[in-house]
């Protein structure tokens, strides 16, 4: 069951991370498009900068951090200070482990909760961006995709913390 | 309790919790919405918060240049210019005494113009210079503490992800930042290479020199570095004139390293996704920190300790320049604990205004940009002092066998040029202004 588990973990967190880095990537074209467009308006040929490329970007930026998250938090990249690991017992330290990684999947749970709520409000109130008048929901939406994600790897992490406290292999 | 207590007390255990290893992002988030409910009486405030303030905090325009600053440094050490600057350097630097651990330090300089990242700096010139400078029979202890300090030129020389977090939270202009930042960054590069030069003549030993390279020979190596001429100029450059917005800039660079890494060859399939997969491990982290340190500033604002101590500090008529030794110490201690991101994250928003509030004879503007560079040099060198220098683990970790305490040793005459320089910068804020002024 656990590999299983893992593999899928494995699976979702990588796939978010790529669709993430791709959108940036897609976000690095697009601006670069856009300041060649921009080079083109004294010539008033009809080429200019992308319209609203500063609202896509904040979309676009929300969404691929947020798809960011799991791979993080499968990874344990997060900065922590090691200095004090050689004071604790391995145990004591792989029960706090289990602790900080219950905390974080709740934090996840609960942070991507509300963010769906707040969805739903922009939903309701069909909020749109400034410049390019895209609907915020949509941003909304792809965030939580991401933070779904997060949510699930971090329940899975807990598993994992609780494996290694009982003495298990990865 | 009152709040201002309140406020005090959540030091502590901010502290302990991220001494037993907590996640520094999940500590400043938990500690945050517990003390913000217990000054507000009611989780409803924190809960609807929340709907907005993660996505808010994420999809904000000036955050943008990070992901991308990351993504430009993961580039540009796929594009094989990490071994021409090794290369044109030691044309230029090799036939001295020591030269060659000069010219991983001039190398790591010129890196860290298109690299915004201390860690990646680090990590690639040391794959390019270690295995060269064991060659010439450099000491272990001498080649890792050279490219672990090195490596803090990524950050020290702009680009720099640290100054852009930085300027984002004592709202000083980017551009200006980094402009400010250049005549330091040489400044701590000269300094290393008089660190090894010193180092040679006080403890003689067997490294070789290689010979005198023809100016010919100088000028073609030296060409071969233009791909990082021309990014740094169009992304440094671009801000400056305001030709580009900061993420604009960053876009551009990541076109250009990007481009640069497509045309050396070294890019395929297995290594994009290699390098996609590390930025976003470190963006999510970085953003996290991000978030965590906003809900716990905006608990301390709430509690209104910020203004209290500025009002305080600047009511006791304390010297200016002592109160900035003072704090530039407790960066220099906490530096060695912590990780400089969470420490600047955590640090500014209530040091800045207070630093603020004193007098340094000189204008506000000027004094952001000079108190800037001295937090961001006191910061970086933490990334090369035991016990948590992270610098020197990556840097040992690659020169297998080499005890750390051997590189703990290495590094320590780089530390001294640090702390001399940030004692000179500190004295004389000419030194970092006068750029800004003269390209003003």
């Amino acid at each position: 069951m656990y590999p299983v588990l893992n593999r899928c973990a494995e699976t979702l967190a990588k796939a978010l991370a790529l669709a993430g880095g791709i959108l940036l990537m897609g976000l690095t074209a697009l601006t670069c498009l856009s300041i060649i467009g921009r080079v083109f308006v004294p010539l008033d040929i009809g080429i200019g900068p992308v319209r609203g490329i500063y609202d896509m970007t904040e979309i676009a930026m929300a969404a691929a951090i947020f798809a960011f998250l799991p791979w993080a938090q499968l990874r344990e990249t997060h900065a922590r200070v090691d200095l004090f690991q050689w004071a604790l017992p391995r145990k004591a330290d792989q029960a706090l482990d289990l602790a900080f990684n219950a905390a974080m999947a709740f934090a996840a749970a609960a942070g991507g909760w509300q963010l769906y709520l707040g969805l739903q409000d922009k939903l309701r109130y069909g909020e749109t961006t400034l410049i390019a008048q895209i609907p915020v929901w949509q941003g909304y939406a792809a965030a939580v995709a991401g933070a779904s994600g997060f949510s699930l790897v971090a329940l899975f992490c807990v598993l994992r913390a609780a494996r290694r406290l009982a003495g298990f292999e990865d | 309790m009152t709040n201002f207590e309140l406020a005090l007390w959540s030091f502590p255990v901010l502290l302990l919790l991220v001494f037993l290893r907590a996640p520094i992002a999940l500590a400043m988030i938990a500690v945050g919405v517990a003390g913000t409910h217990l000054v507000t009486g009611t989780p409803m405030m924190m809960l609807n918060q929340l709907k907005t303030l993660t996505y808010g905090t994420f999809s904000n325009y000036s955050f943008s240049i990070i992901p991308l600053f990351l993504l430009m440094g993961q580039f540009a050490a796929l594009s094989g210019m990490s071994a021409s600057l090794f290369r044109a350097a030691e044309s230029f630097l090799g036939h001295r005494k020591g030269g060659v651990a000069m010219s991983a330090v001039g190398a790591c300089a010129g890196f860290g113009a298109i690299c915004g990242s201390s860690l990646a700096t680090a990590a690639t010139m040391g794959q390019v210079a270690l295995p060269e400078l064991r060659r010439c029979g450099y000491p272990d202890s001498l080649s890792t503490g050279a490219l672990a300090a090195g490596g803090t030129l990524g950050i020290l020389i702009p680009p720099s992800v640290i100054l852009v977090i930085y300027a984002i939270l004592a709202e000083q202009n980017i551009a200006k930042l980094f402009v400010a930042a250049l005549v330091p960054g040489i400044l701590a590069a000269i300094g290393y290479m008089i660190a090894i030069s010193a180092w040679m003549r006080l403890r003689p030993n067997a490294a070789s020199v290689s010979a005198r390279a023809p100016w010919p020979e100088r000028l073609r190596a030296l060409g071969s570095t233009w791909p990082v001429i021309a990014i740094f100029a169009a992304v440094v450059g671009g801000i400056y004139t305001g030709i580009f917005t900061p993420t604009e800039a960053a876009a551009v660079g990541v076109a250009g390293t990007g481009l640069a890494a497509l045309a050396s060859g070294e890019m395929n399939w297995p290594r994009l996704r290699g390098a996609v997969l590390s930025m976003a491990g470190s963006t999510a982290m970085i953003f996290l920190i991000i978030l965590g340190a906003g809900i716990y500033n905006n608990f301390l604002s709430l509690t209104q300790l910020p203004q209290t101590t500025a009002a305080w500090v600047g009511g006791q008529g304390f010297s200016p320049w002592l109160v900035l030794t003072v704090v530039l110490l407790m960066y220099l201690l906490f530096g060695c604990l912590m990780d400089s991101l969470s420490m600047v994250l955590l640090t500014v928003p209530i040091i800045f205004p207070v630093m603020a509030e004193l007098d340094f004879g000189m204008d506000y503007d000027d004094f952001g940009l000079w108190f800037g560079i001295l937090v961001l040099i006191v910061v970086e060198v933490g990334l090369i002092t035991p016990p948590v220098g992270l610098n020197l683990f990556v840097i040992n970790s690659m020169a297998g066998g080499t005890p750390i305490s051997e590189t703990y040793r290495g590094a320590l005459p780089f530390v001294i040029t640090d702390v001399i320089r940030v004692v000179l910068l500190a004295s004389f804020p000419a030194i970092t202004l006068w750029l800004v002024h003269v390209a003003g």
